[in-house]
């Protein structure tokens, strides 16, 4: 089973929805609040380059933003 | 798949006339691009009747829940077209087609976006559209919200939580924002720098934000070194959709309605803030209204035809 982060703040729409996809598909995952986890934050920001969230780790393969396509084909959910 | 009743949007709007449509028995889809929204991407809503203070993303949730338990079907997806052939409405997304007797637009609109070179390439890196989301990213930072109305102001409220400090540029001589957050913003002066009759020149940075060019100096400079931008200025109302079945827009580029929510063409109704109803008050509760009237006309018209 893939290993599955998202980094996350807790108001944050698009990781709503992207941990709602997941509870869907059963997919299990680990959160990490960049908001209140500095070092989750330094995380994020050196492996996407972002500072928007969801970023999304999946097996090394990062996803930014609430991508279902991307999600899907990455997680072979129909 | 043949509906009664199909609403493109699922936010405030849209999820209102659904609930309503479910309530008139009628067979409703509502497909959204964006579940919620505007309001799912809002924080916490203080002025929605019946709640001390509710989370946007919740209450959407929970109108999506309430049109559910009345039988009215929600899809996410982008409607890509839709095609009118007297009271037969055809709907497709990527994959499929679903086919309704009248239609409800609740589309809402688009973040306006500044517009200036660099601004999509460091989107996400430095530059952000929703404070709700990435506001806390910039914890100890410093940042700039654009935008003299509420929106902004409310921004302003929230990244202070966060942010070391935070200034508010805007174009006009004064800030237009709900008195009571106007209030909030004052008891934030300590940590917050009001920059009037000022816009946004130049995002300047290679791989993230290094700084903004203002349009007029500000302490003699008009370098301004900040960490992140956020951009409230504002939205666009999505009409392509609309307009492709000879819906009018208003002179302000709104889908032109009247009292009962109906456009120029038979069968097609809309709400929310695709429409110029309320002007500038864009609101959860108006957005509901609009939606619950869009919906009453629809079963009214879906009465006649249907």
């Amino acid at each position: 089973m893939a290993k599955i982060t998202i980094y996350s703040t807790s108001a944050c729409v698009y990781c709503k929805m992207a941990k709602a996809f997941f509870k869907e598909h059963n997919v299990a995952y680990e959160e990490k609040d960049v908001a209140s986890d500095e070092k989750a934050r330094e995380e994020m920001i050196s492996k996407s380059s972002q500072m928007g969230v969801p970023v999304i780790d999946i097996d090394g393969q990062i996803v930014v933003g609430f991508d279902k396509e991307e999600l899907s084909k990455l997680l072979g959910i129909e | 798949m043949l509906y009664d009743l199909i609403i493109i949007g699922s936010g405030a709007a849209g999820l209102s006339a659904g609930i309503y449509a479910g309530r008139y028995r009628m067979k409703a889809l509502i497909i959204g691009k964006e579940f919620g929204g505007e309001t799912a991407k809002a924080g916490a809503i203080l002025n929605y009747p019946g709640f001390q203070s509710v989370d946007g993303y919740e209450l959407m949730d929970l109108m999506k829940q309430q049109a559910a338990k009345l039988n009215v079907e929600t899809l996410d997806a982008e409607v890509a077209s839709i095609k009118r052939q007297g009271h037969c409405f055809t709907v497709a997304t990527g994959k499929k087609t679903y086919e309704a007797g009248v239609v409800i637009f609740a589309v809402g609109a688009e973040r306006r976006r500044l517009g200036l070179p660099n601004e999509k390439e460091l989107t996400g890196r430095g530059v952000h559209y929703c404070v709700t989301c990435d506001g806390p990213v910039y914890t100890g930072k410093t940042i700039a919200m654009v935008g003299g109305g509420d929106a902004s102001v409310k921004g302003v409220i929230l990244a202070s939580e966060y942010a070391k400090k935070v200034f508010l540029i805007a174009r006009r001589k004064k800030i237009t924002a709900e008195p009571i957050n106007l209030d909030y913003l004052q008891k934030l002066k300590d940590k917050t720098e009001i920059i009037l009759e000022t816009e946004v020149k130049e995002i300047i940075g290679k791989d993230k934000l290094e700084k903004i060019i203002l349009s007029r100096p500000r302490k003699g400079s008009s370098e301004l070194i900040i960490d992140g931008l956020f951009v409230e200025i504002g939205s666009v109302p999505s009409v392509s959709l609309a307009e492709s079945l000879g819906v009018e827009l208003d002179e302000r580029g709104y889908v032109k309605v009247d009292n009962m929510m109906r456009t120029n063409v038979d069968g097609v109704f809309a709400a929310g803030d695709v429409v110029n109803h309320f002007g500038s008050f864009k609101q959860d509760i108006a957005a509901a209204a609009m939606g619950a009237v869009a919906a009453t006309s629809a079963y009214n018209d879906h009465k006649i035809h249907g």
